[in-house]
């Protein structure tokens, strides 16, 4: 479903992030990425919901190359495509409700589908009493679960998470991987960015690691 | 269906954050709306007055002598090569000295002295009655002047000039106001959505990078837009047919005011001012989101 061939990302000509990436993912996928900070990871989602250009290479999702989207087709895209940034990109000034609706609004979500489904992620997240907080009050690992939550409310067939529990403790850990798993039964593309080891220790799914904006390795895939 | 629904919440957020530039709007897109709705009530008055005014208007040609059929035929194509006429009267002596006797009444035994072709004889010209006529009447009596065998022309000169010098300034006016109205609407909405705009700008951004369409993101402002042209020129007609009713009722009575009917814009001028503010204030956000939302 996601093609990479032949990436290649500079954000300047000494800068080079990444450097002759190939990998297909497949649909349905679970996938890591892994790498130590200043790897390119967070590049590479930039790349796969087309915030960033690459500087060379092909990157197709669905069989359709994204480079040359624009306009109503791009935006129809990221519809599809639910990301949770690294750094968040929340209104600090929005409540937390408001804030997970936004990628619900944008397709035109009936509204008290929205606050149903807003509800029923933040119960899944452990947020339930913070549905009327400005998320600028929450704490980092508050506010990192809202951004998740964000990414997934619109039911996106790919779901693209930086550093998903950075900031949390073990139990809440576990409690985002569950979340993020149901939405892979349920059928979505799920790429992570993360230096937790945690998380994917024992996975079963494919881990690919970065370094330098190269692929170090690419391990797993028991599951396909 | 939720599609408008999104877009009236959106509204409701741009007013509520920025709703003191957006009041200075509205009331400078009233105020425009009202100067401009002014003068023009006033010229269209002036307008009616002018149509009515031209139904008293005709020009007298005096001759030096009676002109025969022949001569009375060329004249009348040399009149009607200027433009079209309501009508056009030889009048001989005779008939002019048995007018003059008439209006004389019971002094017209004064005439008995005097020979009977002692007036000259003259031709009635009657133009068409409409206000193009009467703002060229002098172009028409200096054409009329000219023709062989004419002594001099005569109309109401006075009146009709000042009146023509009136109406042309109180165009002009009209044509400066609606200068006015067009630059402050479209500069005024631009400027306010412009600072809505820039006032937002993580949420527009974040608001593309989870798909929202140019449809989702513009239409907001354009309604607002809308929005800004229905209500404040709405309120400038408004108050402007309030004035109006106050100085009726204050100046009723004998005065200038009743010297001619003076009324208010039907309800389609008033439409159409009102549907031109909507267009110049629609024209004035699409034009900052061309410049500021470019996606
Ligand atoms: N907008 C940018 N302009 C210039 N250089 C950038 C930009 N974004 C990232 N870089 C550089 O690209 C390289 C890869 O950055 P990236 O954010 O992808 O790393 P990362 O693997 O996500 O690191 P971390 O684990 O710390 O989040 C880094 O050297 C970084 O300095
Ligand atoms: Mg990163």
């Amino acid at each position: 479903m996601i093609e990479l061939i032949k990436v290649s990302k500079a954000y300047s000509p000494d800068v080079i992030a990444l450097q002759n990436i190939s990998v297909s993912i497949d649909s349905g996928e679970m996938f890591f990425i892994i790498g130590m900070s200043g790897a390119g990871k967070t590049t590479l989602l930039k790349l796969l919901c087309s915030m960033e250009l690459p500087s060379n290479g092909l990157i197709e999702i669905g069989g359709h190359p994204i480079n040359q989207l624009k306009g109503h087709k791009l935006a129809k895209l990221r519809q599809k495509i639910g990301v949770a940034y690294q750094d968040f990109k929340l209104l600090t000034d929005r409540t937390t409700a408001e804030n997970i609706a936004i990628s619900m609004e944008v397709s035109y979500k009936k509204p008290q589908i929205i606050r149903k489904r807003v509800r029923d992620l933040l119960e899944q997240l452990g947020l339930s009493d913070k549905h009327d907080t400005i998320t600028g009050e929450l704490s980092r690992g508050e506010q990192q679960r809202v951004t998740l939550a964000r990414a997934i409310a619109n039911s996106p067939t790919m779901i693209l998470v930086d550093e998903p529990t950075g900031n949390l403790d073990a139990v809440t850990t576990e409690r985002v991987m569950k979340l993020l798993k149901k939405c892979n039964k349920a059928g979505a593309t799920i790429v992570i960015a993360t230096h937790d080891d945690s998380i994917y220790r024992h996975t079963t799914h494919r881990v690919m690691e970065l370094r330098k904006g190269s692929i170090h390795s690419l391990s797993g895939g028991l599951s396909l | 269906m939720s599609f408008w629904l999104t877009v009236i919440r959106q509204v409701g957020r741009n007013l509520r954050q920025t709703w003191g530039s957006q009041l200075m709007t509205l009331l400078t897109v009233s105020l425009s709306v009202l100067i401009f709705a002014f003068f023009y009530l006033i010229y269209s008055n002036m307008l009616n007055l002018g149509d009515k005014l031209g139904d008293d208007l005709s020009l007298i040609v005096y001759l030096e002598d009676e002109p025969g059929p022949e001569l009375q035929q060329q004249l009348t194509n040399k009149i009607r090569t200027f433009d079209e006429v309501e009508s056009i009267r030889f009048v001989t002596r005779a008939e002019a000295y048995d007018r003059f006797a008439v209006q004389l009444g019971e002094n017209s035994d004064v005439l008995n002295d005097m020979p009977k072709d002692f007036l000259p004889p003259s031709i009635e010209v009657i133009p068409m009655k409409n206000l193009r006529s009467l703002n060229q009447v002098k172009l028409f009596s200096s054409y009329l002047a000219r023709l062989p065998g004419t002594l001099k022309v005569q109309y109401g000169q006075d009146w009709v000039e000042r009146f023509y010098y009136f109406t042309r300034l109180l165009s002009i006016i009209v044509l400066l106001s609606g200068t006015l109205l067009i630059l402050t609407t479209i500069f005024m909405v631009a400027y306010t959505i412009r600072l809505t705009i820039l006032g937002r700008q993580a949420e527009l951004e974040l608001l593309r990078l989870v798909g929202a369409t140019n449809n989702y993101i513009r239409t907001p402002f354009l309604l607002e837009g809308v929005l800004q042209g229905l209500l404040g020129s709405s309120f400038g007609i408004v108050s402007l047919y309030l004035l109006f009713q106050w100085i009726k009722l204050r100046f009723s009575g004998p005065g200038f005011l009743n010297l001619f009917e003076f009324a208010f814009f039907s309800p389609w001028v008033s439409l159409t001012i009102i549907s031109i503010s909507i267009l110049l204030c629609t024209v004035g956000s699409f034009t900052t989101m061309q410049k500021f939302l470019r996606i």
